[in-house]
């Protein structure tokens, strides 16, 4: 902790206060002054000139009308699910790479495991676009090649009827409504994020090897020694990463924007909140509304912060 | 965790090589975007959709791919080294600063301070980015570098003091008392204390910094109008807009956006990884 000062050596020393000062007005420009803006501009029809009428709670009760607002909501609930199985990767490989014996193996795998960290996001973002593309995509030429077109074809039309996959047309990835979301699930395979599986090889580190000789001892298989050992002391992590990746999922857009373009792609599928307000603030220039429901977003991730605070405290 | 005691962690009489064969797996799907992204650079489009999986003959790479993604890129890369650096660098200074002064002393209003920053992490940046816009016509920062600097210096702050102050506390006391004896202003102390002590969670958040400045797209997508002040971020979108796809060369110009990134990478790999393992335990 830091030192306790008397009042005097306080008042002497007046000029601490300013180390703090540039971090403070910077925090207060760009962090304060937005957000009280954000709440207050929430009950005003604005679009972002110098004109505004206060509509009271106009702007909140179109937005508990808004069809595509909830529509919106709905998706997202969707991509937190894909997302919470898209951990699954990570905390198998992190399990497995701390099972192995070669320290040398490990760091290696580390080091490769950090490689793709170093493409920047916008880059794997848009080669993934790329292997959606219909005609030249990557991913519908590993279709092809390994014949499971066929097979989805086959499933098309005999058992499901969804008219997406036909033989001899390409598979519109990114254009089809309905292969939107599936589309958003497949991005990223074999989603292993590199920060996570360091995350969960530092908490397995501190595994100590009796408990596994105990294990050992007592014929603990593998499987149980994951579910016994390692899940338990890793929970910590998967829990901290599983509330940082639930409230990034509610609050991001970057992905959809980029993919799907500014409408959510075609039937809006893969619209979220904040693309929704992105939209109206710099598309159809309804800044008042847009900050309401930016301001909607903000109360779900608060409560879920404090439902996490409170139920799923991370022991340190 | 010495050889003996890591044999135990691996099922005794079990063989690594299934678990080698998984990883290695996984690792290589996780790697091939990457793959195809250096071998496509080389291809023309006819190529590529001729032979997509191999890469070509190197007697016929087509260099050229690479020549235009150097001059259309290296623009927006001069402009978001530009960015990232002084960005990474100013919040880094008043990061230490302000976390020196909580760290130090409990001085009067401190708490206060600290709540302050704290609540900001529950603000999630989502509903900041309309008023953020407004607020950057006002002051006409629209369209400069400069808007960009500052609003992620701001946005780093509390992040880098809330992991500084916990390790400038830990610092021995003795060390500042001493400096203090001798008459060292807390500015000297900052300097000859904090920071040498301090090197290697510098060099962490430092390398978090930039990767986040150098990821950058929201902000710089609704700040910047004009092509020559664009960052990367910014070029990238344009270009997976603008042009009729001629993949090898937007795959040359996505290779050359990360060439900064494995350049640091090589320089300070065990910092890399160290430092990103170290920040996962920090949260």
């Amino acid at each position: 902790m830091a030192f306790p000062i008397s009042r005097q050596k306080a008042l002497r020393e007046w000029r601490l206060y300013l180390f703090v000062l540039p971090s403070l007005l910077l925090v207060a420009t760009f962090a304060y002054f937005p957000a009280a803006s954000a709440i207050y501009h929430s009950f005003f029809d604005w679009s972002g000139g110098d004109t505004k009428q206060l509509i009271g709670f106009g702007n909140f009760s179109r937005a508990w009308n808004d069809r595509v607002l909830w529509g919106a909501f709905g998706t997202v609930g969707i991509l937190i699910l894909f997302n919470l199985f898209k951990m699954i990767p990570a905390v198998v490989l992190a399990v497995l790479i701390h099972r192995l014996k070669s320290e040398r193996w490990q760091y290696a795998y580390r080091v490769l495991l950090v490689i793709p960290m170093i493409v920047p996001s916008l880059v794997t973002l848009f080669i993934w676009k790329f292997f959606f593309d219909p005609n030249l995509g990557v991913l519908n030429r590993v279709l092809d090649v390994t014949g499971l077109k066929h097979v989805l074809v086959w499933l098309d039309g005999r058992v499901f009827h969804w008219h997406i996959f036909l033989e001899n047309v390409p598979v519109g990835w990114l254009s089809q409504p309905d292969l939107i979301l599936p589309s958003l699930f497949i991005w990223g395979f074999p989603w292993i994020g590199a920060v996570g599986v360091l995350f969960y090889l530092a908490g397995l580190q501190s595994i100590s090897t009796e408990i596994y000789e105990a294990a050992e001892l007592d014929g603990v298989g593998s499987l149980g020694k994951f579910f016994y050992i390692e899940l338990p002391l890793i929970l910590t992590q998967v829990r901290l990463n599983l509330t940082l990746l639930i409230i990034a999922t509610l609050q991001g857009y970057g992905l959809q924007l980029l993919l799907l373009g500014e409408t959510g792609g075609p039937g809006g599928r893969g619209m979220t909140p904040g693309l929704w307000m992105y939209n109206r603030a710099f598309i159809a220039g309804e800044f008042g509304y847009a900050c309401a429901v930016g301001m909607i977003l903000f109360v779900f991730i608060l409560l879920l912060t404090l439902f996490n605070n409170r139920y799923v405290r991370v022991e340190k | 965790m010495s050889g003996i005691a890591k044999d135990s962690v691996g099922a005794r009489g079990h063989r690594d090589w299934p678990k080698h064969a998984i990883v290695g797996c996984l690792i290589l799907v996780e790697l091939f975007p990457l793959y195809m992204m250096l071998q496509v650079s080389f291809k023309d489009n006819a190529e590529f959709i001729n032979n997509p999986w191999l890469p070509s003959n190197p007697a016929s790479w087509h260099w050229e791919n690479w020549a235009f993604g150097i001059r259309l890129i290296g623009p927006y890369i001069a402009n978001t080294v530009f960015v990232a650096v002084s960005g990474t660098a100013f919040s880094l200074c008043f990061a230490i600063l302000g976390a020196y002064f909580f760290a130090r002393y409990k001085m009067p209003f401190s708490g206060v301070l600290w709540s302050a920053f704290l609540v900001l992490m529950l603000l999630p940046s989502v509903a900041n980015i309309v008023p953020l816009f407004t607020l950057l016509k006002e002051l006409s920062l629209l369209n400069t570098l400069t808007a960009l600097i500052a609003v992620g210096v701001a946005g780093g702050q509390v992040f880098n003091i809330f992991v500084l102050r916990n390790f400038i506390e830990e610092l021995p006391k003795d060390l500042f008392e001493a400096a203090e004896m001798d008459g060292a202003s807390h500015f000297q102390q900052i300097i000859n204390i904090v920071i040498p002590m301090s090197g290697p969670i510098i060099g962490t958040l430092a390398i978090l910094a930039f990767l986040g400045k150098w990821n950058e797209f929201l902000l710089p997508l609704i700040v910047l109008r004009d092509k020559e002040l664009f960052t990367l971020g910014v070029g990238l979108i344009y270009l997976d807009g603008e042009y009729v796809k001629q993949w090898g060369q937007i795959m040359a110009a996505y290779f050359i956006a990360s060439l900064p990134l494995i350049v640091i990478f090589l320089f300070c790999m065990r910092l890399f990884v160290r430092g990103l393992s170290a920040g996962a335990i920090k949260g």
